[in-house]
């Protein structure tokens, strides 16, 4: 296959229910989350027909993670605790990750690796709003849950040939699809009508040099990218560790004792939440 | 922090996570000393293991995670900033075997 049309591509993304492989819960979710004008009443009602989608956020914001153990009993209170773009990026995620699963073993302990990362090193920064870093951690790689649903066995074959020739995932699908999970995942950021910066950290996690409305928190978002790939945790497409931008290097600068204070936070998170999105 | 089988729990054991029911409510809060009447209570409660206090050893050898280390960076460049990450992840591979 010769390299893609990106608008053909990016039309194609942007219309995700009309992609028959794609799961029809992430599709009314996807629809719900489209609404720029969604309120708090209509996601709750949404989430509250669906018994198992609202055990899976209560759990997750009552993990430890969030600060609020055990204490959020319904999805309106977690809205208000947390926010309304925080809850549409978990209930993205609890849906993404079965699918995620099933497209990419190994993806989804990654995206909770580079969630937790993301969010111990925003807290490291002084970020004021740590969730939403750890919402672009684990919708991060959301890009290739949607290729590979959407173009099963070329995307098949992308990771073959990444693997093969010992390239970078995104290399690989940049020279197939014209454009990289990154660019994917971050057009479909905007059409759930995440906050900019959001959308900006998630779309330039491989290039945190170009972003322009949150450089730092792009920053984060790579920076944890590269720690949990070079922990080794999760699978996500290739088993490189690619190299640290030097300008995000420069951004955040960590001393060994920084590192090793995420990694210990990382090991001890990550067993945790998994069990959490499993259940 | 090692997740123990329910059946090998012992009293003075102390939880390193919260035992929470299938909806997220806390049951046990973080650092609850374990007794025998808790103990059955959690058997009784169906739950299969907690997290226990403590260090927790990786289960495949060191000589193996630190060859995948390796091979991971196989292709990383030699700048201060990469030998930095791996001396850290090594430093912290290391110390979970100690």
């Amino acid at each position: 296959m010769n390299s893609m049309d990106p608008k053909a591509l990016r039309s194609r993304v942007e219309n995700i229910s009309t992609i028959p492989t794609i799961p029809s819960v992430l599709k009314q979710l996807s629809t719900i989350i489209e609404n720029p004008k969604i309120s708090l009443n209509e996601i709750s009602h949404f989430v509250s027909q669906d018994p198992a989608l609202t055990t899976k956020i209560l759990q997750m914001v009552n993990s430890a993670l969030y600060g609020f153990p055990g204490r959020i009993s319904s999805v309106n209170h977690a809205v208000m605790l947390l926010g309304l773009n925080v809850v549409k990026g978990l209930l993205l995620s609890v849906s993404v990750f079965e699918i995620m699963h099933k497209a990419m073993i190994g993806l989804r302990e990654h995206s909770i690796g580079v969630a937790i990362a993301s969010k111990v090193l925003a807290r490291m920064k002084g970020l004021k709003e740590p969730e939403e870093v750890f919402v672009a951690g684990l919708l991060h790689d959301v890009g290739k849950v949607i290729l590979t649903l959407s173009w099963p066995e070329e995307y098949d074959r992308t990771v073959k040939e990444a693997e093969s020739s010992g390239i970078a995932i995104f290399d690989a699908e940049r020279s197939r699809f014209s454009e990289t999970h990154a660019a994917v995942a971050g057009w479909l950021a905007e059409k759930w009508h995440f906050p900019r910066k959001l959308c900006e950290c998630i779309a330039n996690h491989h290039r945190p040099q170009t972003s322009s409305l949150a450089p730092l928190e792009t920053a984060i978002v790579h920076m944890a990218d590269v720690l949990v790939k070079a922990r080794g945790l999760g699978y996500s497409g290739d088993r490189l560790v690619p190299d640290v931008n030097a300008k995000a290097w420069e951004t955040l600068a960590l001393s060994e004792a920084d590192l090793r204070e995420i990694l210990k936070e990382l090991e001890d998170s990550v067993e945790q939440t998994e069990e959490e999105f499993r259940a | 922090m090692p997740k123990i089988p329910t059946e090998q729990l012992k009293p003075g054991m102390k939880l390193a996570r919260p035992l929470q029911n299938s909806s997220g409510m806390v049951l046990m809060a973080e650092g609850t000393e374990l007794t025998e009447a808790r103990i059955t209570k959690i058997e009784n409660m169906g739950v299969e293991s907690v997290y226990i206090d403590g260090p927790s050893r990786p289960a495949r050898p060191r000589e193996e995670l630190l060859a995948a280390l390796e091979e991971r960076f196989r292709k990383a460049g030699a700048s201060p900033p990469m030998a930095l990450i791996k001396k850290a992840v090594r430093a912290h591979i290391e110390a979970m075997y100690e």
